[in-house]
């Protein structure tokens, strides 16, 4: 019964990494094992697949938008949003609770019922075909959640600190940059992580705002890239998956616990 | 310091950036999506007023039920099922021993970080009629009479997009519940053992229950998270055989953009917003409406 249940999680444990291995194996087949062997081991190592696929797949163009737009949307969110945040939290303001229940509404709707007005918009500000043209709607849906985690962290802290800084003379910039981000600091990575998560793989939005291939995320200019060469050379696909893959799957084995910590943080804060 | 500290411009500058970037790119399309349901729209300029029309030609159209129907199939098939397992991979996990658990914990995840690009196209190999993972699995064991051509038949095509939406999710609610789990004070369940108590009836009388502010946490996550599903299908079938596979978003998606008629596409957003907020207010009002403290 013990070996029993153990086999039970191994292979339930293998079934989620089963594609990783799938995808590593496929991308050094070459064309026609890809058909003969489809799921086995490969049986000669064959390195061609990446070169071809860097060759008809602008990896390092998408990759560079990818980063700029999950970069970038974390930047702002995270500057806006903390100050924001710090501003609910502290400041007397008569609007403290109706700000904090109107950004919460943020959290009911997906960005995606929006995304028809969102493109006009984009048009309008003379925004598509730009970077911006998606780093401030990514960071306008992602600063309900950011808000609502900061302001509760911040509220926990105890206000001796930002009195300590009053008396020494500092004014409330140099208080809230120099004292209470850095106190802040394990909710601002946890943010980081979970923006960087949801930016990097958003895909609705994109798909239709970034219709320029210089443009294009690794989401979408992957799919671009399997509708070009069709489904007839896998073992390419296997490699442009495996590249497009390889910054989270790197991100992931360095900060495992970091990200466990940042998705699960959501569920306890609540 | 107070008065110091909330000057009525220091809260300008600290307020304003945020609020104005929410509001602009969060809230405010929400009017223009009104207003264009309401008239008809070829993406660049209104082209009159048509009143509800929009809505009643949304209501016509068969595509429109199928969405519906595929939409909250998905739904159906995350919450109904996708959530109780993961339930029960959390519970079961909490008693396994260090290591496994740890393996399982790192690999649980590994498919929620993966794009849906890369994920959708894995599972299209899988699905793939003549040498893809399952019928040759079937074809294996000698059931060759069960493979189908998974993504582009009627009838197997939604199931089979469903279990993709639910292999990528399911580790990830798992954690969020484990999560939960470890934040409950051992002593109650060794006050329960004490009083010999089974495994089972620990769950279900003493976890379950005081993980409810988790539980409605997932729910209200995997249920908004299911109600836009969309990349999944554009990738694996985009919306086809015909119109079999499409989602709400999908439809709304085709409609606009692939037809042009951004007054008829919007109608159908509208209507789903209204859709959303009702859900997420029937979850609010019906699920754990008593807090325990423990």
């Amino acid at each position: 019964m013990k070996y029993l249940s153990r086999a039970f999680w191994l292979l339930a444990g293998g079934t989620f990494l089963f594609p990783l291995y799938w995808m590593i194996a496929m991308s050094l087949k070459s064309k026609s094992e890809a058909y003969d062997n489809p799921f086995g081991v490969p049986r000669s190592w064959d390195w061609q697949n990446f070169s071809e696929a860097l060759s008809k797949y602008p990896f390092f163009s998408y990759l560079e938008n990818s980063l700029i737009y999950t970069l970038g949307t974390i930047a702002l969110t995270l500057a806006t949003g903390s100050m924001l945040a710090y501003c609910l939290s502290r400041m007397k303001w008569r609007f403290n609770a109706a700000a904090l229940f109107y950004v919460s509404m943020g959290l009911i709707v997906p960005i995606e019922v929006v995304v028809i007005p969102l493109f006009q918009l984009i048009k309008l500000l003379h925004l598509k075909n730009s970077y911006l043209g998606l780093i401030l709607p990514y960071s306008g849906f992602a600063m309900a959640s950011c808000v609502l985690m900061l302001y509760a962290f911040l509220r926990s802290l105890p206000k001796e600190l930002e009195e300590a800084a009053c008396m020494d003379g500092a004014n409330v910039y140099q208080t809230f940059f120099k004292i209470i981000l850095p106190i802040v600091m394990p909710a601002l990575v946890t943010q980081c992580v979970l923006l960087f998560m949801r930016i990097w793989n958003e895909f609705p939005l994109a798909f239709i705002i970034a219709a320029k291939d210089r443009f294009r995320p690794l989401t979408v200019g992957l799919l671009n890239f399997f509708v070009n060469v069709g489904v007839s050379d896998w073992g390419m696909i296997g490699a442009a998956m495996l590249l497009s893959s390889l910054p989270v799957i790197v991100v992931y084995l360095a900060g495992n616990e970091k990200i466990e910590q940042a998705l699960t943080a959501g569920a306890i804060l609540k | 310091m107070n008065k110091y500290f909330s000057t009525k411009m220091s809260i300008f500058v600290f307020a304003a950036p945020a609020l104005l970037l929410f509001t602009v790119f969060c809230v405010y399309p929400l009017l223009p999506e009104i207003w264009m349901s309401l008239h008809k729209h070829d993406g660049f300029r209104s082209l009159g007023f048509v009143g509800l029309d929009n809505y009643a030609d949304a209501f016509n159209n068969s595509s429109f039920w199928t969405a519906h129907r595929n939409t909250y199939l998905i739904v159906g098939i995350s919450v109904l099922l996708g959530l109780p397992l993961s339930m029960a991979l959390a519970l079961f996990m909490d008693v396994q021993p260090p290591r496994l658990r740890r393996f399982f914990k790192s690999s649980a995840m590994f498919p929620a970080i993966l794009s849906v690009t890369v994920v959708s196209q894995i599972w299209v190999a899988f699905y793939e009629p003549n040498w893809g993972l399952f019928n040759a699995i079937l074809k294996s064991i000698g059931l060759s009479s069960w493979t189908h051509s998974w993504l582009t038949e009627r009838r197997t095509v939604m199931p089979s997009i469903g279990l993709v939406f639910l292999w990528q999710y399911i580790g990830l609610n798992a954690m969020l519940f484990y999560t939960g789990i470890k934040t409950i004070p051992k002593m109650y369940y060794e006050a329960a053992l004490i009083d010999g108590a089974k495994f089972v009836q620990v769950c279900m009388r003493i976890t379950i229950p005081l993980l409810q502010d988790v539980i409605k946490y997932v729910l209200i996550l995997s249920t908004l998270g299911s109600m836009a599903f969309y990349s999944h299908v554009r990738v694996m079938t985009a919306g086809g055989p015909g119109d079999v596979s499409r989602t709400v978003i999908y439809q709304m998606y085709y409609t606009a953009f692939d037809t042009s008629e951004f007054g008829k596409g919007t109608a159908i957003a509208v209507i789903f917003i209204l859709e959303c907020l009702l859900i997420s207010f029937l979850i609010q009002r019906f699920v754990a409406k008593e807090k325990l403290e423990f």
